[in-house]
């Protein structure tokens, strides 16, 4: 049987959830021989292939999230995300509660240890927007929410994947902390 | 009641006309899920959870506030249901903040748990999160209003159970939130930091500093035990992890006591004194120094022997009845001496000598009614009593009478009205008449009739006495007196609450006027009279039943034993212990007393002794072991036992 293939993207998150993803430990082994991995956070692969499954982790709040997340929906047939940034907005998105220019004063000058520092500003840095969940910008298909994702709520969701159906997590290993 | 039959998911069930849809569902086992919902709380509908499909209703309708009609076709658990529940918890997540990663109550949330119920995975609906308040000025409590549902439930847990109504909403619709009065923060409000709130929110919006991170109710040991404060004798459910206390929760929140106090939810929390962890005994240099029990031991012994009698013991009311008799032996048998005192048998005492001299040798402390007496009272007198200072929830029950029940409150104190805002009436007696303002009711009751024919006797020996007497001893016009009699003489269940403040001067009398005046006014319940004592400690009148208030007789004994655990040392204390000159402490911790004291003996705090303790209004309640004692401490009776061994006697 061929390979799933699957490519995972890091958004505006902490990288817990791939960390949790790590922490499959043994059962990784067997899931490698099952899936091909073509991009992860550590590929720095700057346009997707098409593959079976995108993963996801974190929220969209730039733009340049912003045309990640499209990408990736365009080059896969499932998309799954990870994490509650991704799957309600999560910690990321603490700051829609404040002005993006306050967030960025009080970043760069204000809770600095640079002297003088300035908010840097460059055309390579997209700008800031509204901190958002993956599926207010496209259609997401699974999500395996938690802060990070148990493993077990992970393998969970590949396993369901591998099976060929499109896995909701169940209420006993639901965990939104 | 007439029973009614009604068909929930196609089973026949049997309720009570009156029933709520949701009380029948849950009285038959059927699980209909709830967020704004709580036992004891009246119902408001306001989160929509709750809602089951009823034939020929338009449309699903909230089950808690739905009345039960015999033949109610009913479904709890259609697919059409179960998705707008999902939709409704969606909804109630986009709010406000509902992330769960950085809020103290995950984990014990009932949010959070009906949306792992619900599978919910994902929202919908656009995020509204607005950037609301945190309410942190109080103390003990802190209202995050990120967190808030809006549902209701600490604000009717405030003004039905706790009696506050401190709690309301402000503004409306989109920007409703929970407030203190006018919209004062928590911490400057009239709020009385019972608790009540935190134990009625589903949510991680109003909780306590005192509790935060210290861990889950699911990962906590949970005991049951009773409130070792005052005497009014509230159930505890201590929630306890690695030998640490973590959270006091009422037992049962929808009790009349419980609400709790800050005192027992907060204050038992907040410990800093620090313990007594060896004996120690005064070496020559007159510093107390670290020593074996033995050592002590000797010491107290050899003391004893020289001193020949005289010796007297004291002990603390907040110890259990079991240790307290263990006590009484002790200080009989052992130390062979029969002055023996609570540190508050004074108030005993008087108490004793009131009701004797109303009705001659007899019951004693029977005769008073139990505090729930209160909820049901359509006037309550206030006499020489602070319940807000020593007994919390006799003040929440006095204004659940008031705001519930329209009972006319009366407060007569010389120096403050202790219900500000509550009273009807507040008459001010000069100190020590209060007996005189009484008995002038009880005449002018008896001049209008006011007055029960079964006390015939008690009404003779009014007849020579003028109301006169009384508004000149108390200085209070004759006006305001009549109308306390025409209030207390017309309610069909007069409640006289009296406490500490009447136990100086006259205070016999003035309780013999109490009696008096309930039993000429048939306010009775039973063989008991619709008076209530106030008592100070846990196990006050444990301790006077024993007998152990007999009093010191010497005015300074030549030695003194103390028990006195974990009570709180007073001026009052410290001046009757100054001159005697040997003084043994049996103390929790380290005080100005131990400071005194010759020989200091460990003792255990409440948390970590057992026994029973009898409330204020007689029940018998079990104090539960808590924790563990500190690093392997001697329980009291372990420590009074050595003690009799080393002296050649056997306690048992």
């Amino acid at each position: 049987m061929a390979k799933v293939k699957v490519a995972s993207a890091w958004l505006d998150a902490c990288g817990g959830c791939h960390m949790s993803f790590l922490d499959l430990d043994e059962a990784l082994i067997d899931l490698a021989g099952k899936i091909e991995l073509t991009a992860t956070p550590i590929t720095d692969i700057k346009q997707f292939p098409p593959v079976d499954v995108g993963i996801i982790e974190g929220a969209v709040s730039n733009e340049h999230d912003e045309q990640v997340v499209k990408d990736l929906r365009a080059n896969c047939k499932i998309l799954m995300v990870w994490g509650d940034c991704a799957c309600f907005g999560g910690i990321a998105s603490m700051r829609n509660l404040f002005d993006t220019d306050e967030v960025l004063r009080r970043y760069y000058s204000t809770e600095s240890t640079a002297r003088d520092s300035k908010v840097p500003s460059s055309e390579d840095i997209p700008p800031l927007t509204k901190v958002r969940p993956i599926n207010e910008v496209v259609k997401v298909d699974c999500y395996v929410p938690g802060c990070p994702p148990s493993p077990k709520a992970i393998h969970y969701a590949l396993a369901e994947l591998l099976q060929g159906r499109i896995p909701v997590v169940p209420s006993e290993i639901m965990r939104f902390d | 009641m007439n029973e009614i039959t009604l068909t929930i998911n196609g089973r026949q069930v049997k309720g009570e006309e009156g029933d709520t849809v949701l009380e029948i569902c849950q009285a038959n086992g059927i699980d209909v899920p709830t967020l704004c919902h709580l036992e004891g709380l009246s119902d408001v509908g306001a989160c929509r959870m709750c809602v089951v499909e009823i034939e020929k209703e338009r449309r699903p309708v909230p089950a808690c506030t739905y009345p039960a009609r015999d033949g109610l076709v009913v479904q709890t658990n259609t697919e059409r249901l179960e998705k707008y529940r999902r939709q409704i918890l969606e909804l109630i997540f986009t709010e406000h903040n509902h992330f769960c990663m950085f809020c103290e109550a995950s984990g014990d949330c009932e949010l959070q748990k009906l949306a792992y119920r619900y599978q919910m995975d994902n929202v919908r609906y656009p995020y509204t999160l607005p950037s609301l308040a945190v309410d942190a000025v109080s103390d003990y409590l802190v209202i995050d209003h990120n967190r808030c549902i809006l549902c209701g439930r600490c604000i009717r847990a405030c003004s039905e159970l706790a009696a506050s109504h401190t709690l309301d909403f402000s503004q409306r619709g989109w920007k409703t939130l929970v407030t203190a009065d006018l919209e004062q923060p928590l911490g400057e409000s009239s709020c009385l930091v019972c608790g009540a709130c935190v134990q009625a929110c589903p949510t991680g919006a109003i909780f306590s500093k005192l509790n935060l991170y210290k861990g889950k109710k699911d990962d906590c040991q949970q005991v049951k035990t009773v409130c070792p404060v005052c005497g009014v004798g509230c159930e505890l459910n201590v929630l306890v992890k690695d030998n640490n206390l973590v959270r006091i929760e009422a037992l049962r929140l929808a009790e009349p006591k419980g609400p709790l106090c800050q005192m027992g939810r907060f204050e038992l929390l907040c410990e800093t004194r620090p313990r007594v962890t060896s004996p120690l005994v005064r070496g020559e240099q007159g510093k107390l120094e670290e020593c074996s029990l033995g050592r002590a031991v000797e010491v107290i012994a050899h003391r004893l022997a020289k001193a020949k009698g005289g010796f007297a013991g004291m002990v603390s009311t907040r110890i259990p009845s079991e240790t307290l008799s263990l006590f009484r032996s002790f200080i009989g048998e052992v130390i062979g001496s029969d002055s023996i005192d609570t540190l508050d048998g004074q108030s005993y005492r008087i108490i004793a000598q009131g009701v004797r001299q109303f009705q001659g040798n007899g019951r004693v402390l029977d005769i008073e009614c139990p505090i729930e007496e209160i909820l049901e009272a359509d006037c309550i007198i206030v006499v020489g009593a602070d319940p807000g200072k020593t007994n919390p929830i006799v003040c929440t029950l006095v204004r659940r009478a008031v705001s519930q029940r329209k009972a006319k409150l009366i407060v007569i104190d010389p120096s403050r009205d202790v219900f500000p805002l509550w009273t009807d009436l507040w008459l001010k007696p000069r100190a020590g008449s209060e007996g005189d303002l009484l008995n002038g009711v009880a005449k002018i009751l008896i001049d209008r009739g006011l007055v029960e024919p079964v006390s015939a006797e008690l009404i003779k020996s009014f007849s020579q006495y003028r109301v006169g007497e009384a508004l000149r001893s108390t200085g209070i016009e004759r006006g305001r007196l009549e109308l306390l009699a025409e209030m207390y003489g017309r309610a069909e269940h007069g409640v006289i609450i009296y406490g500490e403040g009447l136990l100086q001067t006259n205070g016999a009398s003035t309780i013999t006027a109490i009696l008096n005046l309930a039993n000429m006014t048939g306010n009775q319940v039973g063989d008991k009279l619709r008076v209530i004592s106030l008592k100070p400690r846990a196990n006050s009148r444990g301790a006077w039943e024993l007998g152990l208030a007999k009093g010191i007789k010497q005015d300074k004994p030549k030695g003194l034993y103390l028990l006195l655990a974990d009570e709180p040392e007073s001026v009052e204390l410290l001046t009757r212990l100054m001159g005697i000159a040997f003084l043994v402490v049996q103390a929790s911790y380290h005080s100005p007393v131990t400071a005194m004291a010759d020989v200091v003996l460990p003792s255990p705090i409440w948390a970590e002794r057992e026994g029973k303790y009898v409330t204020m209004d007689g029940r018998v309640l079990e104090l539960k072991q808590v924790l563990q004692p500190k690093d392997g401490l001697l329980q009291d009776q372990e420590v009074l036992m050595a003690i009799s061994q080393k002296l050649g006697h056997k306690l048992t």
